[in-house]
C-alpha cells in the first residue's frame, strides 16, 4: 500500500507536459508524441462516452438513486417511470463510468510509459507497431476485450441487478407501473425474523448439498468410467458404442424430463407393467415418495449428464501421455494402479474446473425436480416440497409467488455460501495452484 | 501364458457386458420415444406397456406438412440458425479466452478466474428479468440475433473446462517457435489450435447443443410464433398431440447425432500421440 | 404536491382528449353499433380520455386469440368478417401471432403486446392493478343487456372508488359430465331410472354414480365407472364449495380470508375420498386427465368430468376406437356423436354420504371461468379495438364460435338459441351454481397448496396403513393447512 502511494507520488512529480495533457484530455498527450492513431482512438473513446452520458447516462445515474418519481397511468396517458428499467440502466451507466475510468487510467499510463521510453532515448511506438503488439505481447488484451464486454453486459449486469433488487421492495404488488424504492436491509431482516423460514432453509440446504455431492460424484465417475471403458483396446467399434450415450445427449433435456415424468407416473408404462404383472402401482413421484423421488431424480440427472462428461473425458484422455503408461506397464503396474497413479491425477487435474462447474450446475439444478415433481407443498416445509432444491424453492417464492425482492435476498445468501465454498475448494485445487504440473 | 489369455478373455467379456447394459440404459428411453413417434394414434395411452398398438409414418408426415398451427419446419430452421451461429461465435470466444487464460500471465488474471467461477453460481433464472429488460432496451426482442448475442456472450463464462485442457498441452513448442520469431497469435493459430481438436470439438458440440435444446431464453425473447424454436414450439403443443411431440423430439436429436458422427474422427484422434511431450 | 401535479396532468389530458375529439369530427360516420364517446361518458368522465369515439383509420389491430379457436378456423372467420365490415375505414384485424398464455404485463409496457386479448377472467383481471388493460364502456355495447350479470361480475373492478368493467365476457367454462351411452346397463330404463325422466340416475346424482361404478369395478374386468384426476383443483374444489367452502372471503374478493376449510367443506372432501376408492391410482396424479380421451373411447372408463371445450378430442378418439372395431368412417362418426353424451354434473347428497339410499340432493357447485375480450392499455388504437370487441361479441359471432368450438356463449340469446349444454351452463351460472374463478391476483397462490391437498387425499384412498384422512376431523385439519399455506403464500412475504 505504502509502495503504491509512493509510486503515485513519484508519478505526479515525474509526469511531463504530454502526460499532463493526456490527463486533461484523453489522447492529447499521445498526439503530441506523434502517435496520431492511438491519440485519436483515446479521444474517440472520450467523445463516445461524453455523447452517451449527455444523451442518457447522467439521467440514468440519477435514476439509479431515485428509482422513478412519477407513476405511470395508462388510463390517463401518463407514461411515468419504470423503476426496474431505471435501476438496470442506472447500473449500466455505472459500468460505463467504470469503463471510462479504466480507459482514462490506461491513457495516462500509456502517456507516462511513452515519456519514460523517450527519456531512455527510445522512440514512441508507431500505430502500426502498437497494433502488432496487440497480436503478440498484448495478445491477451485483444482476445479478452469481447468476452469481457459480453460477460459484463449479459452476466454481470443482470447479477448486479439482482443483488440490487435484494435491497428494494420490488415484488408482490409493487411491480411497475408502481414505483419501486430502496429499502436498505429490510428484506434480510424480514427473512431473519420469519420463524417458518429457517427450518425450511436448513432442511433444503442439507438435501441440496447431499444432492450436489452425490450427483456430481456419480456423474463424474460414471462418465469417466465409461470413457475409460470405451478407451480399452479390447473394445471394437468404439464409435458405435459411444453413439448410445450420445443419443441421450442429443435429446433436449426438458423432453427427457417430461418423458421420465410420464414414465414414472401412475398411468405410465412402468406402472402399467407392474399392474399388468398383478402388483399394485407404485407412486414413484407422488406425495409420499420422498426418497424414491429423490433417487429417481439422481438417476435421471445422471442419465442426462453422464454422456457429456464421457465426451469430455474421452477428449482429455486422448491427450494423455501414452509413454508414461507404457513405462508403468513395463514396471509391472496393474490396471488399477495405472488408473490410480497416472490416469486419475491427470484427468482430475485437467477436470477440476469441470468438477466444480458440475457441482455448481447440480447445486443449482432447477430442471430435474421442477419437471419431475413440481407443484407440491409438503407439510413441514414453507412453500416447498421435500425434493425441492434451494433453486426450486427460490422459484416458488420469487417467480411463482412474485416476490422478487425476497427471491433476490435468498439468492444472495445462497450465492455467498456456495461461492465461498467453491472458491475455497478451487484455490486449493492443484489445477489452480500448480497450473504447470502436466506441461 | 494360458492364464493371461483367460484373464484377457474374461476382461473383454465383462467389458462388453457392461457396455451392453450401459447402452441399453441409454437406448431404452430413446427407443420408447422413437417408437411413440411412429404410433398411429396421437394419444400416448393407446400403448401396450411400452409399445404402441399400431405403427404408421403419419406423424412424421404431419410434422412437416400440417404446418398451419404447428410449423415444425420453420421452428427447425430457426433453431438451426440460432444454434449454428451461437456455436460458431461462442466456440471461437471460449477457445480464445481459455487459451489466453492458460498461456498468459497478466495482472488481474487470477481475479478474473475467481470472478467467473463465482459468477456461475448465481441462480440464472433470477437474472432472466434483467436480461429481458436489457433486450427490450436494445430493441432485441423478437430478433434471432438477440438470442445469438446472449448465447455467444455467455459462452466465455464456461472457459474453465477448455483452460484445463490447454494447461495439459506442453509449452515447449511454443517457446521454440517464439525463438524463431513467431508472434503469440501465430503460435496459437499454427501450433496450439491443431493440437486442440478434441476440446474444440467438445466445445463446438456443447455450444451447439445448449441453444439447440434451450427453452427458457427463446421463450422469453421470441414472442412471435414464426420465430419459435423447436423447444418452445414443442412445449406449446396441445394435450393430445403426444405422437407429434415425440416425433418432433426424435427429429430434433437427428442433427446432433449426425454432427457427432461427423466430428468423431477429429474428436478421438485429434491428438497426435503426444507431440513434443515432456 | 405529487397529487396536485397528477391532478393537473389529469385535467390537461382530459382537455386534450376533448379537443382532439372535437377536432376530428369530420373523420367519417361511425357504424351504428360502435359506441361513441358521449355514450361511454355515462361510465365516468375519464373513459372519454381513452375512447375518443373516433375510429382510427387505416390501422392494424393485433388480436391474441386462443389456440383452439385458431386451429378450428373460427378466428380466421372472425377476422375475415370484421375486416370486411370495416374495410371502408381501413381497419384490419390480424392474429397477434403470440403464445395464447403470454403475459400482457411483461410484453405490453415495452410495446410487444397485442391490442386485443382473449383470455380467462382470472388472467385478464391480473392486469387491472397495473392498469395494463383499459376499462370498457360496457353500457354502450349492444351485448350489455344480453350477458348474464354473473358473467359481467367476473370482470368488475373497483378502482379509486369507481366501478369499471374490464372485459367483455364471451364464453363460460364449467365442468360437465362426459359419459358413454352405450356403456350404460342394458336395463337402465327399468332399473336405473327411478324418477322415470328418461335420464339414467347415475348421471343425475353421485350416489347412483357411486353404486354403478362399484358394480362395474366389482366385476373385476379392469373397467371403471366415473374416473377423474382428483388433484385438479379446478374440478375438485367444487365439492368443497357445495358444502360451504369458498376460496376468498367477501364473495371471492378478500384475500385476507381463506375458505377452503369453511362450512362443512370436509364433507365434500370426503365425497372425493369415497370416489377415489372406486378408481385406481391413476387418480392421484394427472394420468386420468390425459388418458381419459382414449380410456373413455376404449370403454375402460364409463364417465369423466371436464370442461365442454375438449368435446372434439373425446369425439375424435371415440371415432378412432369405433373404426378400429371395424366400422366405416361414417358409421363410426354418427355412432360416436350418438353415444358420447355431455351433460350437467350430477347432484350431491346433502348428507355427503354416497351410500345413502334416496338422499336429499343438492346441486354440485362447480368452479368455472368466464373467458372474454379485453383491450390492452398499450394499444394506439383504442376505438378500433373497441369496435373489434363489440363485433366479436355480437350474436352472430357467438353463434359461430359455438358452432366451431362447442363453447358455451355468455350471451343469453345465443345460449338459448344453441340450447343443450349451453343452456344448462348458462342457467347454472345464473343460479349461482358455477363459482366463477376469483378475479383478484391472489388467486395465483391457491393452486399449489390445494393441489397438494387433493393429491394427498386421493393417495389416502390407496394407503393401506396409517391413513391420514380417516375421519372428517382429519380432513378438516388438512383443509385448514391448505388455507394457512395459501395465506402464507399471499401475505408472509409482503414487504412491510
Amino acid at each position: 500500500m505504502k509502495d503504491r502511494m509512493k509510486k503515485i507520488g513519484e508519478f505526479f512529480k515525474d509526469a511531463g507536459r504530454n502526460v499532463k495533457l493526456s490527463m486533461c484530455l484523453m489522447g492529447l498527450g499521445q498526439l503530441f508524441y506523434g502517435q496520431v492513431g492511438k491519440g485519436l482512438c483515446y479521444f474517440a473513446v472520450l467523445v463516445l462516452a461524453l455523447i452517451y452520458f449527455i444523451w442518457r447516462g447522467i439521467a440514468d445515474l440519477a435514476g439509479l438513486f431515485s428509482l422513478g418519481t412519477r407513476e405511470a397511468n395508462t388510463w390517463l396517458g401518463i407514461e411515468g417511470d419504470n423503476s426496474v428499467v431505471m435501476l438496470l440502466m442506472g447500473i449500466l451507466a455505472v459500468i460505463a463510468l467504470l469503463f471510462l475510468g479504466v480507459c482514462y487510467v490506461a491513457n495516462v499510463k500509456d502517456a507516462y510509459e511513452t515519456q519514460k521510453l523517450c527519456e531512455r532515448g527510445g522512440r514512441p511506438a508507431s500505430f502500426k507497431e502498437d497494433l502488432k503488439q496487440l497480436l503478440d505481447r498484448k495478445f491477451y488484451k485483444t482476445v479478452l476485450v469481447l468476452p469481457v464486454l459480453g460477460v459484463c453486459v449479459f452476466n454481470i449486469l443482470p447479477i448486479v441487478f439482482m443483488i440490487a433488487i435484494a435491497f428494494t421492495n420490488y415484488g408482490g404488488s409493487i411491480v411497475p407501473p408502481k414505483l419501486v424504492d430502496w429499502v436498505g436491509i429490510d428484506n434480510f431482516v424480514q427473512i431473519a425474523t420469519l420463524s417458518q423460514f429457517a427450518p425450511t432453509f436448513g432442511k433444503i440446504l442439507l438435501w441440496n448439498l447431499a444432492w450436489a455431492v452425490i450427483s456430481t460424484g456419480l456423474n463424474y465417475f460414471a462418465g469417466l468410467g465409461l470413457a475409460l471403458l470405451l478407451n480399452k483396446e479390447c473394445v471394437k467399434g468404439k464409435g458405435f458404442w459411444r453413439a448410445f450415450p450420445m443419443l441421450a445427449y442429443a435429446v433436449p433435456g426438458f423432453i427427457t424430463m417430461l418423458g421420465f415424468k410420464f414414465m414414472f407416473s401412475y398411468g405410465g408404462p412402468i406402472n402399467q407393467i407392474i399392474t399388468g404383472m398383478g402388483y399394485r402401482a407404485i407412486g414413484f413421484l407422488d406425495i409420499d415418495a420422498k426418497w424414491i423421488a429423490r433417487g429417481i431424480g439422481i438417476a435421471v440427472n445422471a442419465w442426462v449428464s453422464v454422456p457429456s462428461i464421457m465426451l469430455l473425458a474421452t477428449g482429455i484422455l486422448s491427450n494423455r501421455d501414452a509413454s508414461q503408461i507404457e513405462s508403468a506397464k513395463i514396471d509391472g503396474a496393474n490396471a488399477f494402479q495405472q488408473f490410480r497413479h497416472i490416469t486419475l491425477p491427470f484427468v482430475l487435474f485437467s477436470t477440476t474446473p469441470v468438477l466444480i462447474s458440475q457441482f455448481i450446475g447440480n447445486f443449482n439444478n432447477f430442471g430435474v425436480f421442477f419437471f419431475l415433481r413440481g407443484g407440491l407443498y409438503i407439510d413441514g416445509y414453507f412453500l416447498a416440497s421435500d425434493t425441492d432444491l434451494l433453486i426450486n424453492w427460490l422459484y416458488n417464492l420469487s417467480i411463482n409467488n412474485n416476490y422478487y425482492n425476497v427471491g433476490a435476498t435468498i439468492s444472495l445468501i445462497i450465492f455467498m455460501i456456495t461461492s465461498l465454498l467453491s472458491l475455497l475448494i478451487y484455490t486449493r485445487s492443484s489445477s489452480y495452484r500448480e497450473e504447470d504440473t502436466f506441461r | 501364458m494360458k492364464s493371461v489369455k483367460t484373464v484377457r478373455f474374461l476382461d473383454t467379456a465383462v467389458t462388453y457386458m457392461i457396455l451392453i447394459v450401459v447402452c441399453f440404459i441409454f437406448l431404452f428411453p430413446c427407443l420408447w420415444l422413437i417408437l411413440a413417434s411412429f404410433s398411429k394414434s396421437g394419444s400416448i395411452y393407446s400403448f401396450e406397456g411400452f409399445f404402441p398398438n399400431a405403427y404408421s409414418l403419419d406423424t412424421f408426415r404431419n410434422l412437416f406438412t400440417d404446418t398451419e398451427m404447428y410449423n415444425y419446419p420453420q421452428w427447425f430452421r430457426n433453431t438451426l440458425f440460432i444454434a449454428a451461429m451461437s456455436c460458431l461465435i461462442g466456440s471461437f470466444l471460449v477457445i480464445l479466452t481459455a487459451y489466453t487464460m492458460s498461456r498468459f500471465q497478466f495482472k488481474g488474471r487470477k481475479i478474473i478466474m475467481k470472478t467467473t467461477l463465482v459468477l456461475g453460481m448465481f441462480p440464472s433464472f433470477m437474472s432472466m428479468i434483467a436480461v429481458y429488460i436489457i433486450m427490450t432496451q436494445f430493441g432485441l426482442i423478437n430478433k434471432m440475433w438477440g438470442l445469438i448475442l446472449i448465447y455467444s456472450a455467455g459462452a466465455p463464462m464456461g472457459y474453465l473446462t477448455q483452460k484445463g485442457f490447454f494447461d495439459t498441452i506442453s509449452t515447449s513448442i511454443d517457446e521454440a517457435a517464439r525463438i524463431d520469431g513467431a508472434t503469440n497469435f501465430q503460435i496459437f493459430l499454427k501450433i496450439n489450435l491443431p493440437l486442440s481438436m478434441p476440446i474444440i470439438v467438445y466445445t463446438a458440440l456443447t455450444s451447439f447443443v445448449f441453444p439447440w435444446s434451450d427453452f427458457i431464453l427463446p421463450k422469453l425473447l421470441l414472442k412471435e410464433k414464426n420465430l419459435y424454436t423447436v423447444a418452445v414450439g414443442l412445449m406449446s403443443l396441445g394435450d393430445t398431440e403426444f405422437s407429434r411431440f415425440a416425433a418432433g423430439s426424435v427429429f430434433i436429436a437427428v442433427p446432433i447425432v449426425i454432427l457427432y458422427f461427423c466430428l468423431m474422427k477429429f474428436f478421438v484422434n485429434g491428438m497426435t500421440a503426444g507431440a513434443v511431450k515432456g | 404536491m405529487m397529487k396536485r401535479i397528477l391532478c393537473l396532468v389529469f385535467t390537461g389530458i382530459m382537455c386534450l382528449g376533448l379537443i382532439s375529439g372535437c377536432g376530428k369530427k369530420e373523420g367519417g360516420d361511425l357504424p351504428q353499433n360502435v359506441s361513441t364517446g358521449e355514450e361511454g361518458a355515462a361510465q365516468g368522465a375519464d373513459l372519454s380520455a381513452i375512447y375518443s369515439g373516433e375510429l382510427e383509420q387505416n390501422v392494424t389491430i393485433r388480436v391474441l386469440e386462443n389456440d383452439t379457436a385458431i386451429a378450428e378456423g373460427y378466428f380466421q372467420e372472425l377476422i375475415n368478417a370484421f375486416n370486411e365490415e370495416y374495410a371502408e375505414y381501413g381497419i384490419v384485424a390480424v392474429d397477434a401471432n403470440m403464445d395464447q398464455y403470454s403475459n400482457l404485463a411483461d410484453d405490453g409496457p415495452y410495446g410487444y403486446g397485442p391490442d386485443v386479448l382473449y383470455q380467462a377472467n382470472d388472467i385478464l383481471m391480473k392486469y387491472v392493478e397495473g392498469k395494463h388493460i383499459y376499462p370498457i364502456p360496457v353500457e354502450s355495447l349492444e351485448c350489455y343487456e344480453k350477458i348474464s350479470k354473473m358473467a359481467w361480475d367476473a370482470y368488475r373492478a373497483e378502482i379509486d372508488g369507481v366501478e369499471y368493467y374490464m372485459g367483455v365476457p364471451v364464453n363460460v367454462q364449467s365442468s360437465m359430465l362426459y359419459y358413454r351411452k352405450d356403456l350404460l346397463p342394458e336395463d337402465w330404463e327399468t332399473k336405473w331410472d327411478k324418477d322415470g325422466n328418461k335420464i339414467p340416475d347415475m348421471v343425475e346424482n353421485w350416489n347412483d354414480m357411486y353404486r354403478y361404478s362399484k358394480e362395474i369395478v366389482d366385476k373385476g374386468e379392469g373397467k371403471y365407472g366415473y374416473m377423474r384426476s382428483l388433484y385438479d383443483v379446478y374440478f375438485s374444489s367444487g365439492f368443497l364449495f357445495s358444502y360451504g367452502g369458498y376460496v376468498f372471503g367477501d364473495n371471492n374478493t378478500n384475500a385476507d380470508e381463506l375458505g377452503f376449510s369453511a362450512g362443512n367443506a370436509e364433507v365434500g372432501a370426503n365425497v372425493l375420498l369415497c370416489q377415489a376408492s372406486l378408481m385406481n391410482e391413476d387418480c392421484i396424479d394427472d394420468s386420468i386427465t390425459v388418458n381419459a380421451y382414449s380410456k373413455l373411447a376404449d370403454g375402460t372408463y364409463f364417465a369423466t368430468m371436464t370442461t365442454p371445450d375438449v368435446y372434439p378430442l373425446f369425439l375424435k378418439e371415440l371415432v378412432l376406437a369405433y373404426e378400429a372395431e371395424g366400422m366405416d368412417a361414417e358409421t363410426a362418426k354418427s355412432k360416436a356423436v350418438e353415444n358420447l353424451v355431455v351433460t350437467e354434473v350430477p347432484k350431491l347428497p346433502a348428507s355427503g354420504d354416497l351410500t345413502e339410499e334416496d338422499p336429499e340432493l343438492i346441486p354440485l357447485k362447480a368452479m368455472g371461468g368466464v373467458n372474454g375480450y379485453a383491450i390492452s392499455a398499450y394499444t394506439k388504437v383504442p376505438n378500433a379495438c373497441l369496435a373489434f370487441v363489440e363485433f366479436a361479441s355480437s350474436y352472430d359471432m357467438a353463434m359461430k364460435r359455438n358452432e366451431y368450438l362447442g363453447i358455451v356463449p355468455a350471451r343469453s340469446d345465443a345460449a338459448e338459441a344453441v340450447g343443450g349444454i349451453s343452456e344448462i351452463i348458462y342457467r347454472n351460472l345464473d343460479e349461482g351454481n358455477i363459482v366463477v374463478m376469483p378475479s383478484i391476483r391472489a388467486v395465483e397462490q391457491i393452486w399449489t397448496p390445494a393441489q397438494t391437498f387433493f393429491q394427498d387425499l386421493a393417495k389416502d384412498a390407496f394407503r393401506t396403513e396409517d391413513k391420514k384422512y380417516a375421519t372428517l376431523e382429519e380432513i378438516k385439519e388438512g383443509l385448514k393447512t391448505v388455507d394457512t399455506q395459501i395465506y402464507d403464500a399471499i401475505h408472509t412475504l409482503v414487504s412491510k
